[in-house]
């Protein structure tokens, strides 16, 4: 090899050259990072500007009033406790209405099943004031369910602007995706192990317990997390049919900032709002990385 | 009988479907229902593991009849064609469960699950989970736990179908070992005719959802009920005629009538049981009352053996398999002569 050509081999050598692994990690970063770009403008920013503003005290100075003041006050207290009441309420009854209904789908066939298939969506195709305005109309004090039944001597309890009337609104917002969630997980069990496990005895209970619910497990806590996530900040329902006092954590927000003006004080319920969002987040996360690890 | 299936009828909308089963398997059987897809054998496997309900019939397992029990309540066990492996559990698990809601004790499980493993070769795989095993290891443990539940009849979906040829032929020995060690009745679901055949103490073949012969493996391939398992069993050449009171003529071919035959006739001939000869110089090449007359179009030695294809002088082609010595003499383009040591005659009119 001549003198030239070695030197030309050591250039070579001594370039840096970028590897492939290196490549595609760089080409994965950039393709997320749009996404992360608006998730810190629109999430995380606001988050954190909520923070700080809850913390002011408005002297100037930084405290947790604002946090002492969500747990001291009556009126406050009984509105978180009201606000996790229907929202621990509302999960049970749509995983338990959804479950049912994806199950019953699942594993039967008829014009029931076709019905219910056929239907079950609707209610996502309704916006969210027209649907409370219609329940305000079906179920109201004077609606036409309490005039019917008006008809044979009974009453009908109160359920408009009662934790009655936002349950019965959550459910008619929460349980059509739900159901599709749940359905699609269903579907995805095959219909082979649900007869190989018949097949070594196993009753229905049994077969729920251990085969269909842990099958579906990690759908499930989506859509109990989805539920609770959109239930804890909802407002729309709660504002229109919900009592006025206590309130939901969002219209005591809306009320704190636009009526009271005080910017500090809902800017708290905002953070503690996003705290209990996080603590079932946070949960998910974890059974996730639990069933993962479980799987390596 | 360990297991009668009787006049089992199932019909789907399709069209498709069985009629008139009848079956008796012997206690300690291997029996392989064997057919091409669509001929009902999975029917009939799956309505006595009761996850089909069939239109009419019964089915009786140790004497009593198990048509009202759901599969849960049969005293039969069924291992899939795909694995069906409980994918959240271990292998010890999926094991274990079957006994687990049967309430036996721990130390009794530990044990069956222990003993099972070691008869699968699958000791010291109780940890793992049913994606960390080869197809052939999954197969396996779905042996195994329906093994361990000591089911009356063992039913065998092609359990074999989704492995290679090299571990389904490793399988297919073990199974056989497997079963002559527990003496468990089986029944068997297979398309592959060289599985049905090496495996089965009996072989059921079915055709368009009925029973075409039910005979010892050896039976089947020599002595064919059918047309349709004559085609459907190994190779076999095809050759027409016509049957007459002196003999079936197959153009100057004469073969005994033995089951007196009248009018056209087909005679199928394994290739093993034809003859080819070389012929002589200046020898007469037309078909004699003893052989038919060719010419060699193809010789393939294919390893321990050749096939040899001749194209007979008016009736088609007919292939021969001939030691590698005894085609040593023989070219493609040679005219020869080709006789027959063994045939059987089917009627034309023969429904298939």
């Amino acid at each position: 090899m001549s003198s030239k050509s070695l030197i030309d081999a050591g250039k070579v050598s001594g370039r840096k050259t970028i590897s492939p692994e290196t490549k595609q990690s760089l080409l994965g970063l950039a393709m997320v990072l749009p996404s992360f770009a608006i998730l810190l403008v629109v999430v995380i920013i606001p988050i954190i500007q909520s923070f700080f503003l809850s913390l002011s005290n408005g002297e100037g100075g930084y405290d947790l009033s604002r946090y002492t003041y969500l747990f001291t006050d009556k009126g406050m207290r009984s509105n978180i406790i009201f606000t996790l009441r229907v929202t621990v309420i509302t999960c049970v009854l749509v995983m338990l209405v959804s479950y049912s209904l994806a199950i019953y789908m699942r594993f039967n066939q008829g014009p029931i099943v076709n019905l219910i298939r056929k239907t079950y969506m609707i209610p996502l195709f309704i916006p969210g004031v027209i649907a409370t305005y219609g329940l305000i109309n079906l179920l109201g004090n004077h609606g036409w369910l309490a005039r019917l039944i008006g008809l044979v001597g009974l009453e009908l309890p109160r359920i408009i602007f009662d934790q009655k009337g936002i349950i019965i609104a959550n459910l008619w917002f929460n349980i059509p995706f739900t159901t599709m969630l749940l359905s699609s997980a269903l579907a995805g069990i095959p219909s082979s192990v649900i007869e190989s496990a018949k097949d070594v005895g196993v009753g229905r209970l049994t077969l729920f317990t251990k085969f269909i619910f842990p099958l579906s497990y990690k759908t499930f806590l989506v859509a109990i997390t989805f539920v609770f996530m959109g239930v804890i900040g909802s407002f729309t329902a709660p504002y229109l049919i919900g009592p006025n006092s206590p309130q939901m954590l969002g219209v005591s927000m809306q009320q704190v900032f636009s009526v009271f003006q005080e910017r500090e004080q809902a800017a708290a319920i905002a953070f503690f709002s996003f705290l209990l969002c996080s603590v079932l987040g946070a949960f998910y996360i974890r059974s996730m990385a639990e069933e993962e690890k479980a799987k390596m | 009988m360990q297991l009668s299936v009787r006049k089992l009828s199932k019909r789907y909308k399709t069209g498709d479907g069985v009629s008139g089963i009848n079956i008796d398997i012997e206690k300690g059987e291997l029996v392989t229902l064997l057919g091409p897809s669509g001929c009902g054998k999975t029917t009939v496997l799956r309505s006595i593991g009761g996850f089909l309900e069939p239109d009419s019939g019964d089915i009786l397992i140790e004497g009593k009849s198990v048509i009202q029990l759901p599969p849960e309540k049969r005293p039969t066990s069924m291992v899939f064609q795909s694995y069906n492996l409980w994918s959240h559990m271990s292998v010890y698990d999926n094991l274990a469960f079957g006994l687990k809601i049967r309430k036996k004790p721990k130390a009794e499980i530990r044990a069956a699950v222990d003993d099972v493993l070691k008869l699968v070769r699958l000791s010291g795989f109780e940890k793992k989970y049913p994606a960390e095993l080869s197809g052939g290891q999954q197969q396996r443990v779905a042996l195994a736990r329906s093994l361990l539940l000591n089911p009356a009849v063992l039913l065998l979906d092609e359990p074999f179908s989704a492995l290679d040829a090299k571990l389904r032929h490793e399988m297919r020995e073990e199974l056989r070992e497997i079963q002559m060690k527990t003496g468990l009745t089986m029944v068997f679901v297979t398309h592959d005719q060289e599985e049905a055949l090496s495996l089965s103490d009996r072989i059921i073949v079915m055709n368009h959802g009925h029973i075409e012969q039910i005979a010892e493996p050896h039976k089947i391939y020599d002595e064919p009920a059918s047309l349709y398992v004559a085609s459907f069993i190994g190779k076999m050449n095809f050759l027409e005629g016509v049957a007459e009171e002196e003999g079936i003529r197959i153009g100057g071919l004469r073969l005994p009538n033995e089951r007196k035959e009248r009018g056209p006739v087909t005679a199928a001939v394994r290739p093993e049981d034809v003859q080819i000869d070389s012929m002589a110089a200046g020898e007469d090449r037309k078909d004699k009352e003893d052989r038919l007359t060719g010419r060699i179009k193809q010789v393939m030695i294919l390893g321990h053996y050749a096939e040899v294809t001749v194209e007979l002088n008016g009736f088609g082609i007919i292939r021969a398999f001939q030691s590698k010595e005894a085609v040593q003499q023989l070219h493609a383009g040679q005219e020869v002569g080709v006789s027959m040591t063994k045939w059987t005659v089917f009627p034309n009119n023969q429904t298939n």
